[in-house]
């Protein structure tokens, strides 16, 4: 009995020092550096796109919340948008193989095209490492990187957590407000805001 | 007519009460359900929104977490009719991979105030209307709306209860978060924010599964462990900020549901100092950590085998020799005899036992903190424990008997002392057991004085049928008794050796009396005692003038001893004593430079992450002297200290100190000793057997300070 309660003392304790915070992504800071294969085989690194604007942005094809930008055409109209300044933006889809969500690149590809995205690329992260690395929450989950690799933005698409397409209409879009901040060389309004959406879909821990 | 019409065919369909249809959504129903049958003009009545959600789906709070959407419901009323916002039911938290939601599952109620329009006519019914917007999630999520309605008949006075939904729903307002009268404020600390809350609806609760829900979604990181630290009038969590808190923004105010032991307080914390007391305690013990997870049955075997044990233990030892021995001056000649010998020896120790137990329950009941030995805690009670000692080795000693001797043990059983003096035996040993705490008993001990009376007492029954089972077995084993040495001369000397533990016990019980009252209470201890002797050799000679004379007439010396002996009692319990130095006992000895313990010494040094090593002790208590002596104060485990960086904290209870009685109990401990490890980076301790050896400490310190890397 001794015996039990210790080595339940001892897990526990292993889990307590396990547990400490992990210091997340944090605005001006450097933003997390990530190597991600895109839809067409492609490696992507963040660090391979300094002195470029970088915006990411998660979604899924599962979750209403992304449908309503999709359907809308509100999420390519900023794509394009932010293209033409300059910007890379990528597309991160995360998903374990083993999920319903899950999309196998000719399908992402397919998908892109179907809903014609203006991304740069869209990111395949199956095992949930860049997710993971931005402590990404919910599709859509939004983040902006300065030229410096620094991260300016991090949260929410807009001020709408809905999912009814008519709360677009007048909706405060916090990734464009960022944009337009970095182009000003203004500091950024709201540097973080409250994520919404459906929970990215995380792979199991092995 | 027609209105006549109207109000006919509204009574036919709505039978009086109020009548709603429940909409399915894909997953979940949905229904408006009302308190009452109907409603009175400018009555306030509940109605709620009732959601029977698909197994393994859920619906959100007003703070949805991580990811997710509240419920909505959006009223059409008629003129003059309002409802107010939803009675949220404390929720769930709902981990999703990394992820925690705070919503619902299964069935929910969503109780909201209804309030009829003054000008509200009897005899009409009144149709509430209202969208449900909901978000559905599993591993996806659907949105889903319903259009709800719910006909509620006005009625002229207030309608009786709804006897489907009246009482679900009082019971959702009941078990609803509530206002209460808690004190909380919020600070940083480092990366952390820690939020003290003190009131009291918190002293006494159990805090374990205390756990913070804010209204708002970005203050912390909902998905993070929230730390506990228990104060004496509160708790303090420890939280990883969320995006509020981001660059050092920080938000105007922490509101939200504390759920705590079962119930649910709403609060609301300002940016400021903690409160006073909200901290500095440490954090709960996991239930499954403490002596609160033993349940009767295992609690009493502990006892069992504990009691068992206590006879070894060098408290008692010379006690149950003394009495063997007599036995053995019988061989196995009078199993009879020495089967009621040892019976009422039996139901001596039991006696004692239960009379200790529902003193201790009875104290506890009262609200004092006490536990096993507290007596020992008491100085007159030492002091007179310390002239028992003295008289008991005296009469080993030979210079006085109680009733008839040793010597005339050869004869019959029954021609000494009689039953009387086994049952006197049997508390005796009770008595002079309680400074020792043996292995098993402490937690067994500790659970039984969390416990009702009844199983408290059924655990001290074990204990004590532990305890006097080895002897009582000797005398009901023929066998065994035949295999005790024979009696003979041996036998005096024997009883003479034993004297010399007794007169040691009586020399360690005086030296715990020092440590308790001072100096002063020496000079008094040993007068006594002296005074004592002198009344045991009185006795003696008169014993001795009695037995030449064999006139059976009380001399006046004989006499004289008596009243000198309540004499030296006397003086040993009154007057009062004053205030020892028992924190010098805390001294170093040799190598191990310790300190003595405080509960905010402890959490400073964990707030530090520093390893710490506390050693529950008390001077009356004969296996932690023992501990200390032989594991605790040689080299290798004062190296052992030294190399992994522990600091060592004495916590003495040798007198009474409330917080360490809190302490132990929180370990579901109610004595000494208690030996606990905490390991490096502020984990939880881990707790050591009750007898020590070097390997055992070594090891845990090795592991305690590995656990840092």
């Amino acid at each position: 009995m001794g015996f039990t309660r210790r080595t339940a003392l001892v897990a526990l304790t292993a889990l307590g020092i396990a547990g400490p915070a992990l210091a997340g992504p944090q605005i001006d800071q450097p933003a997390p550096d990530f190597q991600a294969t895109d839809a067409s085989d492609r490696v992507r690194a963040l660090a391979d796109d300094r002195g470029r604007i970088v915006v990411l942005e998660w979604t899924s094809d599962a979750c209403p919340y992304s449908h309503k930008h999709y359907d809308s055409g509100n999420m390519q109209r900023l794509q394009a948008k932010a293209r033409r300044q300059g910007v890379v933006w990528f597309t991160v889809m995360t998903a374990p193989r083993t999920s319903a969500e899950y999309m196998t690149p000719p399908e992402v590809r397919a998908w892109k095209r179907k809903v014609g995205s203006h991304a740069t690329a869209v990111l395949i992260d199956s095992d949930g490492r860049l997710a993971r690395a931005y402590e990404a929450k919910t599709t859509p989950h939004m983040f902006v990187i300065d030229r410096d690799g620094r991260l300016v933005y991090m949260g929410g698409i807009d001020d709408r957590p809905f999912t009814d397409p008519k709360s677009l209409k007048g909706a405060d879009n916090y990734v464009a407000d960022a944009l337009a901040d970095l182009e000003a060389h203004r500091p950024i309004a709201h540097p973080v805001t409250r994520p919404y959406g459906c929970s990215v879909k995380y792979p199991p821990l092995s | 007519m027609m209105r006549w019409l109207a109000a006919m065919l509204a009574a036919l369909a709505f039978c009086g009460a109020a009548r709603a249809q429940a909409v399915d959504t894909g997953h979940l129903t949905a229904e408006l359900v009302s308190q009452t049958q109907g409603i009175a003009p400018g009555q306030t009545v509940y109605v709620a929104l009732r959601q029977k959600i698909q197994d393994g789906w859920h619906t959100y709070w007003r703070n949805a977490g991580d990811s997710g959407e509240a419920t909505t419901l959006a009223w059409t009323l008629p003129a003059g009719w309002k409802a107010g916002a939803f009675v949220w039911p404390t929720p769930r938290r709902l981990p999703v991979g990394p992820l925690v939601n705070y919503g619902y599952e299964g069935e929910v109620l969503l109780p909201v105030p209804v309030i009829a329009a003054a000008d509200a006519r009897p005899g009409q019914t009144a149709v509430l209307t209202a969208k449900a917007s909901f978000l559905v999630c599993k591993e996806i999520c659907v949105p889903e709306d319903a259009r709800l309605q719910i006909a509620l008949p006005v009625t002229a006075a207030p309608a009786p209860p709804d006897p489907t939904w009246a009482a679900p729903i009082a019971k959702a307002l009941a078990a609803a978060p509530r206002s209460a009268a808690l004190t909380a404020a919020f600070a940083r600390r480092g990366q952390a924010v820690a939020l003290g809350i003190v009131g009291g609806p918190l002293k006494g609760a159990d805090v374990r599964d205390a756990y913070f829900y804010p209204y708002d979604s970005t203050v912390i990181d909902h998905a993070k462990p929230q730390g506990l630290d228990r104060g004496p009038a509160g708790l303090t969590l420890t939280l990883v900020p969320g995006y509020a808190f981001q660059g050092g923004a920080q938000p105007k105010a922490l509101a939200g549901v504390l759920a705590i032991d079962g119930k649910a307080y709403e609060l609301t914390a300002a940016p400021g100092p903690l409160p006073a007391g909200a901290g500095g305690l440490g954090p709960p013990l996991p239930k499954a950590a403490l002596g609160g997870s033993l349940s009767l049955l295992p609690a009493a075997l502990f006892a069992f085998l504990g009691g068992l044990i206590l006879n070894l233990m060098p408290c008692v030892f010379p006690v149950l020799a003394m009495k063997a021995a007599s036995l053995a001056a019988h061989g196995g000649r009078e199993q009879a005899q020495a089967r009621r010998h040892g019976l009422a020896f039996g139901a001596g120790v039991l006696a004692a036992f239960l009379a200790l137990a529902a003193a201790l329950i009875a104290l506890k009941a009262a609200g004092a903190a006490v536990g096993w030995g507290f007596q020992l805690q008491s100085p007159p009670v030492v002091a007179v424990l310390a002239l028992l000692m003295t008289a008991v080795a005296l009469n080993l000693s030979g210079v006085f008997e109680v009733g008839t001797s040793l010597q005339g043990a050869g004869s019959s059983l029954a021609a000494r002392g009689g039953l009387a003096g086994d049952v006197f035996t049997g508390v005796l040993a009770v008595v002079v057991a309680a400074p020792c705490t043996a292995p098993f008993m402490g937690a067994a001990v500790g659970w039984a004085l969390t416990q009702p009376p009844a199983a408290a007492l059924a655990v001290f029954l074990a204990l004590g049928l532990g305890f006097a089972a080895p002897f009582v077995a000797v005398t009901f084993v023929p066998g065994l008794l035949a295999r005790l040495p024979r009696p003979g001369p041996w036998m005096e000397v024997f009883r003479r050796v034993l004297a010399f533990p007794m007169y040691a016990a009586a020399a360690w019980l005086v030296w715990v009396l020092t440590i308790q009252a001072g100096e002063a209470a020496l000079a008094r201890i040993l007068a006594a005692a002296i005074v004592l002797a002198f009344a045991a050799w009185l006795l003696g000679l008169e014993q001795r003038r009695q037995a030449v004379a064999a006139d059976g007439r009380r001399g006046a010396l004989g006499l004289l001893g008596v009243a000198l002996v309540a004499v030296a009692t006397v003086a040993v319990i009154s007057p009062p004593y004053g205030q020892g130095a028992a924190r010098a006992q805390a001294a170093p000895r040799a190598d191990l430079a310790g300190s003595s313990y405080s509960p905010e010494k402890l959490a400073a040094l964990r707030a530090d992450g520093k390893p710490v090593f506390v050693n529950y002790t008390a001077a009356w208590c004969v296996s932690c002297q023992v501990n200390d002596l032989v594991v605790l104060s040689t080299r290798p485990v004062a190296q052992a200290m030294k190399r992994d960086g522990f600091t060592y904290l004495k916590a003495d209870w040798t007198r009474r100190d409330p917080a360490i009685a809190a302490e132990l109990a929180r370990f579901g401990r109610a004595g000494v000793p208690l030996y606990l490890v905490y390991g490096a980076g502020g984990a939880q301790p881990v707790i050591l057997p009750a007898i020590l050896t070097q390997g055992v400490v070594i090891h845990a310190l090795d592991a305690g300070a590995a656990k840092a890397g």
